[in-house]
């Protein structure tokens, strides 16, 4: 399994005290699918994944942006996105 | 609260694929001959359908005994369909705004405008009930606001491609298909901009989240996910249907249902199955005060699992 760097462990962190999840942080597969299969996460999971991320880092998720099909890919390509654009 | 691991439901593909047909049929007819003889070959459709539909039709009777309070007959089945056909008739009207031959009744719009005018949005939570079309028209009309409408996949390309054919290009644009990651996120930059988001309320997909509660002498699985979602955005909520009376004429009726949802960590679960409670016995009175409007053709309790 791919190594979870500490930055992905945070947002790992986020995603299941946002979610409620009963999984534990450092059993999300960095490069799984996040939605439908993989964790299997719905869209009602990425709006309050959404609020979670724009409340800790300051980060807006928006409907439009056309990289959202690659930014909620997966766990390491949404802490990817986060790094890059995080205001906090 | 989290219901995974559901097979599939079945249901998602039987009524539309039904009524797909049954549309085009429609569309081709009423557009040679116009309403009357779309609405005079109501009647040998509707038996067709009934007829050709065995499972659907032990799930309508289902229904309609505990709406009615009684034993449901033939006549009672019949009445259901035609009801049903009847708004699929209608609807190629009423999404081409051709509504002047429709007697519409209309109560409860000046809350909803008067919701809209604060700005904070607002969501119009309806059912598989009556014409979700009729409700759209007087919804519609000469709203000053954004309107979208939340559909499941599938169904959404068919209604795209169906609003594409008939020319309403406006509507066409604002289903948001649900499926998609972002589709909440939509939802909620309508809503900030002072919009209407529409979806049906009352029917679940699998693996979706559940809340069982009282509807119509048991318990039965609402989704969750409407109520979770006025939660999580704070809007307010209102609920809207189209209900068939007779032959062109419907009642549009909404009803403010929340003033604007609110929850916290611990209490959520609580507040979202109140909701889909208080949902619930709303469509139930609906049920009994007009028991043909009701257009879910599956075994809505799931009593044969």
């Amino acid at each position: 399994m791919a190594e979870m760097r500490p930055e992905e462990m945070e947002v790992a962190r986020l995603i299941v005290s946002a979610l409620s999840l009963e999984t534990r942080p450092e059993d999300i597969a960095p490069e799984a699918p996040l939605f439908n299969a993989g964790l299997g996460l719905d869209s009602i999971d990425a709006l309050e994944l959404a609020l979670a991320i724009s409340k800790k880092y300051g980060v807006q998720l928006r409907s439009d942006d056309e990289r959202n099909h690659r930014i909620f890919a997966s766990l390491r390509s949404l802490t990817a996105h986060i790094e890059k654009n995080r205001v906090r | 609260m989290r219901d995974a691991g559901q097979p599939a439901l079945d249901w998602t593909a039987a009524p539309e694929r039904g009524s797909t047909g049954m549309l085009h049929l429609m569309l081709w007819i009423v557009r040679r001959l116009g309403w009357r003889a779309g609405h005079l070959l109501l009647y040998p459709i509707t038996a067709y359908f009934l007829a050709s539909s065995p499972r659907q039709r032990r799930a309508v009777r289902g229904y309609l005994c505990r709406a009615l309070g009684r034993r449901a007959g033939m006549a009672d089945l019949f009445r259901l369909y035609f009801a049903f056909a009847s708004t699929i008739l209608d609807r190629v009207f009423l999404a081409a705004g051709e509504v002047q031959d429709y007697r519409i009744e209309i109560e409860g719009l000046d809350a909803l405008q008067a919701l809209l005018a604060e700005g904070r949005g607002c969501l119009l939570f309806g059912a598989h009930f009556g014409s979700f079309e009729a409700l759209r028209a007087v919804a519609d009309a000469g709203c000053p606001v954004e309107v979208a409408v939340l559909m499941h996949e599938a169904n959404a390309a068919r209604v795209k491609a169906f609003f594409d054919a008939i020319g309403g290009s406006r509507r066409a644009a604002a289903i948001i298909p649900l499926g998609a990651p972002e589709a909440m996120l939509r939802v909620r930059e309508c809503l900030e901009g002072g919009g209407l988001v529409g979806l049906l309320a009352d029917r679940r997909t699998g693996g979706e989240k559940v809340a069982r509660v009282p509807f119509l002498g048991s318990h039965a699985p609402l989704p969750a996910g409407p109520h979770l979602l006025a939660g999580m955005l704070g809007a307010p909520v209102v609920l809207g249907f189209g209900i068939w009376r007779g032959p062109r004429h419907y009642l549009v009726r909404f009803e403010p249902f929340a003033e604007s949802v609110t929850f916290g960590r611990k209490d959520r679960e609580a507040v979202v199955a109140a909701l889909a409670d208080r949902y619930a016995a709303r469509l139930e009175a609906l049920c009994r005060a007009y028991p043909y409007n009701w257009f879910n053709f599956h075994d809505f309790w799931e009593e044969g699992r």
